[in-house]
Parts: C-alpha cells; sequence; structure tokens
C-alpha cells in the first residue's frame, strides 16, 4: 500500500482500471451531447423554460449537489484509507458514502413526487421533459452507484481480495455521478 | 490517515460546498422569478459548474497526478462542455435578438 | 494450457488458393465464416435501411395521414425492394448471433451467460427488425389502400424499430457482465463498460413512445441521434474485437493469448513450423 502511495505522488498513475476511466470520457462526452441538445431547445423557446424552471427548488437542487459533493469527498477517503491498509476505516467511507447517494436518492424521488403532484410531468412541456430526462438518467447512473459500491464493499470486507485497483475503480465511477450532477445542477436550477 | 492529503480533501470539499453556495446565490439573483434571460447568472452558473468539475478531476479523481493523456482528456472534456453550452447559449440570444 | 492443434502450413500464393486451404485445413472456418457474415450483414443492413429503402433516419412522427401517404408513394419501390432483400438476408444474423454466444463460451463465466444471449437476441430480431420491415413492406405494397391503415402501419414499424429497445438492453448487459466477470481475458474490461454505455442509450429510446416531436421523438436527436453514433460505435468496436478474439484463440479454456506484434508473428512462423496458434494470422 505504500508504494501505491509513493506512486501517487510521481507523475503518471491511473487511480484505478484505465478501462473505466474510458468508460468516465465516453460516457461524460455522451452527456454532453444531451447537455447541448438541453441548450439548443432551451435558446429556441426561452420564455417557457424560464416560467417552468421558477417551479423547480434552487435550495433542493444545492442541497443535491451538497450531497453528492460529501459522498466523493468520502469516497475519496475511503480510497486513501485503503492505500494505507486502514480497512476498517475505509469501509466506514465506503459506507458513508452509500448513505450520502441514498439521501440522494431519497431527496430526487420526493422531489419528483413534488412536481408531479403540482401538475409537472414528464410530458408537461418541453422544460419538464428534459427535467425529468437528465435527472433520470442520472439517476440510474447513482443506481449503478450502489452495485459499484457493492463491490468496492465487497472488495474491503475481506482480506483475501482487498484489490486497491477495484477500490479506485469504484471511486472514479462516483465521482463521475457526483461531477455529471454538478453540471445538471447549474443547466436546470441556476442558469436564466 | 495520511495527515496532509486527508486535509487537502478536506480543504477541497470545503471549497467545492462554499462554491456551491455561491451558485445558490446567484441563482437567486434575480428573485427566483422568472424574469428574462440573463447572460450574466448564466456564465457564472456554467463557469463555477466547470471549475468545480475541474476540481473534482484534479483533486477528487487525482488527475494532478495521471499521466498527460488524462490530464488532457479531462481537460479537453471540460473545455468542450464549457464552450458547446455558452456557444449555444449566445448564438440562441444572438440570434433572438437580430 | 492451449490445446495442441496441428495444422499444415498456410500456403502463401494466389488469393483464391488461400482461401481454398483455409476452407479445408483452418481449424477457426467456422468462427471465420461467422465473423465474414456478420461484417456482411451489417453492411447490407446498413445500406439497405439508409440507402435504397431510405428509412432511416427516420421520417418525422408528427406528420399528418396525407404526408404520410406521399413518403409511402416516395419510398415504394425502395422499400419493396430493399426490405425484399433484408428478409432474405436475415438468416445472416445467426452467425452474428452465433460469434458472440461463443465469445462468452471461451470466457471463464458460466455457459448460461452465453445461453441467455443467444435466447434474447434471437427473439430481439422480431421486433427489432422484421416487424418493422413487414409493416413498412405491407404499407407500401397497396397505395390504394385507406389512408388511415397507412398511417397506422407507419405508426407500428417505428414504433417496433425504435421503441422496443428493451431486448436489446438486456443482451448488452448480458453480456457486460459476463466480459467484466471473465478470466480469460477474452474482451478489454473497456469493452464491458461500453457495453454498459450502449445498454443506457437503449433506455434512452424509451421516450420514444411518449412523444411525437422534440429531442425525445423517434427522430430526435437525443432518442435517435445520439443513440445512433453510440450504436456505430459500439458496432464497429465489436466487430473489430471478436476479429481480434479470432485470430487468438487457441481453442483452450485457459486465458486468451495476446495478440502478438505482427513482426514477431512472421518470425515465428518463418523460425519454426506453426502450432497452430497464430498460424491463421493474416
Amino acid at each position: 500500500m505504500q508504494l501505491a502511495n509513493d506512486a501517487a505522488k510521481s507523475s503518471g498513475y491511473v487511480p484505478g482500471q484505465p478501462d473505466m476511466w474510458a468508460f468516465v470520457i465516453f460516457e461524460s462526452f455522451l452527456f454532453t451531447g444531451y447537455f447541448v441538445v438541453y441548450m439548443v431547445c432551451r435558446t429556441q423557446s426561452p420564455e417557457l423554460y424560464l416560467q417552468s424552471q421558477a417551479e423547480l427548488s434552487l435550495r433542493i437542487g444545492t442541497f443535491n449537489t451538497l450531497v453528492l459533493l460529501t459522498s466523493s469527498w468520502s469516497v475519496a477517503r475511503c480510497v486513501q484509507a485503503a492505500r494505507e491498509g486502514a480497512f476498517q476505516s475505509a469501509l466506514k467511507q465506503a459506507y458513508l458514502t452509500m448513505g450520502f447517494g441514498f439521501v440522494f436518492l431519497v431527496s430526487k424521488v420526493s422531489e419528483w413526487a413534488q412536481e408531479i403532484q403540482k401538475g409537472f410531468g414528464f410530458s408537461t412541456n418541453e422544460f419538464f421533459s428534459f427535467y425529468y430526462f437528465l435527472t433520470a438518467i442520472h439517476f440510474l447512473h447513482l443506481l449503478i452507484g450502489f452495485i459499484v459500491l457493492g463491490v468496492v464493499v465487497y472488495q474491503l470486507r475481506s482480506p483475501a481480495r482487498r484489490s486497491l485497483e477495484l477500490v479506485e475503480t469504484g471511486a472514479t465511477y462516483w465521482h463521475t455521478i457526483d461531477f455529471l450532477w454538478v453540471i445538471i445542477f447549474s443547466l436546470l436550477y441556476v442558469m436564466r | 490517515m495520511n495527515a496532509s492529503f486527508e486535509n487537502r480533501l478536506l480543504v477541497v470539499w470545503l471549497a467545492l460546498c462554499a462554491v456551491t453556495i455561491v451558485s445558490l446565490i446567484v441563482g437567486s439573483l434575480d428573485g427566483r422569478v422568472a424574469h428574462g434571460t440573463n447572460a450574466a447568472i448564466t456564465t457564472s452558473a456554467i463557469g463555477i459548474a466547470v471549475v468545480k468539475v475541474r476540481i473534482i478531476f484534479r483533486e477528487f479523481m487525482e488527475v494532478r497526478h495521471a499521466p498527460i493523456l488524462l490530464r488532457r482528456l479531462t481537460d479537453a472534456w471540460v473545455l468542450v462542455t464549457a464552450t458547446s453550452l455558452l456557444g449555444t447559449y449566445f448564438a440562441g440570444l444572438a440570434f433572438s435578438m437580430g | 494450457m492451449s490445446a495442441a492443434v496441428t495444422v499444415p502450413d498456410a500456403p502463401t500464393g494466389s488469393l483464391w488458393h488461400r482461401i481454398v486451404w483455409h476452407w479445408r485445413h483452418d481449424p477457426k472456418r467456422e468462427l471465420w465464416f461467422a465473423w465474414w457474415m456478420m461484417v456482411i450483414f451489417y453492411n447490407l443492413y446498413g445500406l439497405l435501411f439508409f440507402v435504397v429503402t431510405r428509412v432511416q433516419p427516420p421520417p418525422d412522427p408528427a406528420w399528418d395521414v396525407a404526408t404520410v401517404v406521399e413518403w409511402f408513394a416516395d419510398h415504394h419501390h425502395g422499400v419493396l425492394a430493399g426490405f425484399g432483400i433484408v428478409f432474405v438476408i436475415t438468416g445472416f444474423i445467426v452467425p452474428t448471433n452465433a460469434l458472440l454466444a461463443y465469445s462468452m463460451r471461451r470466457m471463464s463465466v458460466s455457459r448460461a451467460f452465453a445461453y441467455a444471449y443467444l435466447v434474447i437476441y434471437s427473439l430481439s430480431a422480431v421486433p427489432g427488425m422484421l416487424l418493422t420491415c413487414i409493416a413498412l413492406t405491407a404499407g407500401a405494397m397497396r397505395p390504394d389502400r385507406d389512408p388511415e391503415l397507412i398511417h397506422w402501419l407507419y405508426d407500428f414499424a417505428f414504433m417496433a424499430f425504435d421503441g422496443t429497445m428493451g431486448v436489446f438492453l438486456i443482451g448488452s448487459l448480458v453480456w457486460m457482465a459476463a466480459i467484466l466477470l471473465d478470466r480469460n481475458r477474452v474482451f478489454p474490461k473497456w469493452f464491458g463498460y461500453l457495453n454498459l454505455c450502449n445498454a443506457l442509450t437503449e433506455v434512452v429510446v424509451a421516450p420514444a413512445w411518449i412523444f411525437k416531436r422534440g429531442a425525445f421523438a423517434w427522430d430526435g436527436e437525443i432518442a435517435w441521434w445520439i443513440n445512433m453514433v453510440v450504436f456505430v460505435i459500439y458496432t464497429t468496436v465489436f466487430i473489430t474485437l471478436l476479429r481480434q478474439m479470432i485470430v487468438r484463440e487457441d481453442f483452450g479454456t485457459g486465458p486468451l493469448p495476446e495478440l502478438a506484434p505482427k513482426e514477431a508473428t512472421a518470425a515465428e512462423e518463418g523460425a519454426e513450423a506453426p502450432s497452430g496458434l497464430m498460424g491463421t494470422a493474416r
């Protein structure tokens, strides 16, 4: 583990499988495609988007962002603990990350429920189509993230299995959920 | 736990949260009622977002220590995303005014 | 441990001579046959759907009845000819799916993955391709049919094609799971993740059932165009990786040997009798 720490300090260390990084880059560009389509559609009906956007709660969006940022923090600490051989600590951080993910999940589902109760569904108008689409496809990535964290926990629990590479790979995936949400937040909740 | 790395992560997290609160303020600037398109708010929102993403890449995802290809690829994504989003937005503004 | 497969020396000479030799002696001939059928199929598929019948990129779901009837009239000959050919070459899907299932058999994971994939993808051709072809052919066949019926066939055809991605989704996930669990290194892990990307784009098509215009309609930027880019990349990648798998194949049950550099292969073949490992490298 100490070797990994030294390697991390020198230049040229790829955390986790490079394969996962390929996925992250590819998926990120795919999302950029979705974001650009959203932006193009938005510029064509700005009033509709502005009015609909006012129905969303900026506070909930901010809360969501803070929760995911914190989950990224805990998964980064998990990796660091695993590197130093502090596996119990790493496990704790992994569970914390899952916990924050779950908070996001509950928050998002209740936000959707609130919007639907107010009468804003997937086909209400173009803004809401994008709102549900972007948050839902992100949510799907979050659900996959739980499976990924499950793999990380599974690795950390047994001394026989502890693969640092898999833990780092899982963390890389989890951070993707976080940074994609950061963009989605700015596009759906903040921009005018 | 390696103290300096731990501290660094803490500082990064606090900075990201602080910047997020700034977005909240920026997004509330027009009174949270639909007034009109606001280029300043949008530029700040997207600008802040990509800065946050780059920090996440470099600090949380450790791209700082990664080979140059990965650093370039992540920076490229940040650049492409920011440019295409802001470019589209401003093109849209220009066309609607013209 | 790789199985000892002894093969007479691969000939050098005219293309025809080499093809005949491979047909007779190459232990991988079925694999190569399947691979070539797959390449031919996908090329024909692209040609037939995009150029001959011109049903892809898909037309607008928001058109009124009169416009739809006009579309059928415009595409009458292309549809009948093109889909006539599609019905004949549908069988080409068989070796394609077989080769993909074979790749999973070669992995260290349970054979159940290969069988599940085979079942799913064999069934998926019905809604995913054939129903569309049948409906559009029926629509084009009698131009004097009641326009409302023609409109119905139009909707049915494109919903069948673009809206039934669920089957392909599960297939991609099966392949992904097999690749990520595999210890024989048949495919690189990034390809497992690419299967996940492909599976997710199948989910993205789902809104096509609801929207008749915009980015989420069956011809929309998100539900069709971006998906098509991912699909083309995905298909090109797996065709290439399957080719590499066949070259690397040693008919054993352990890890698949890595692809040797071409120079090393040529040197090996020159220096000693080919062991069949790389004997069919081109």
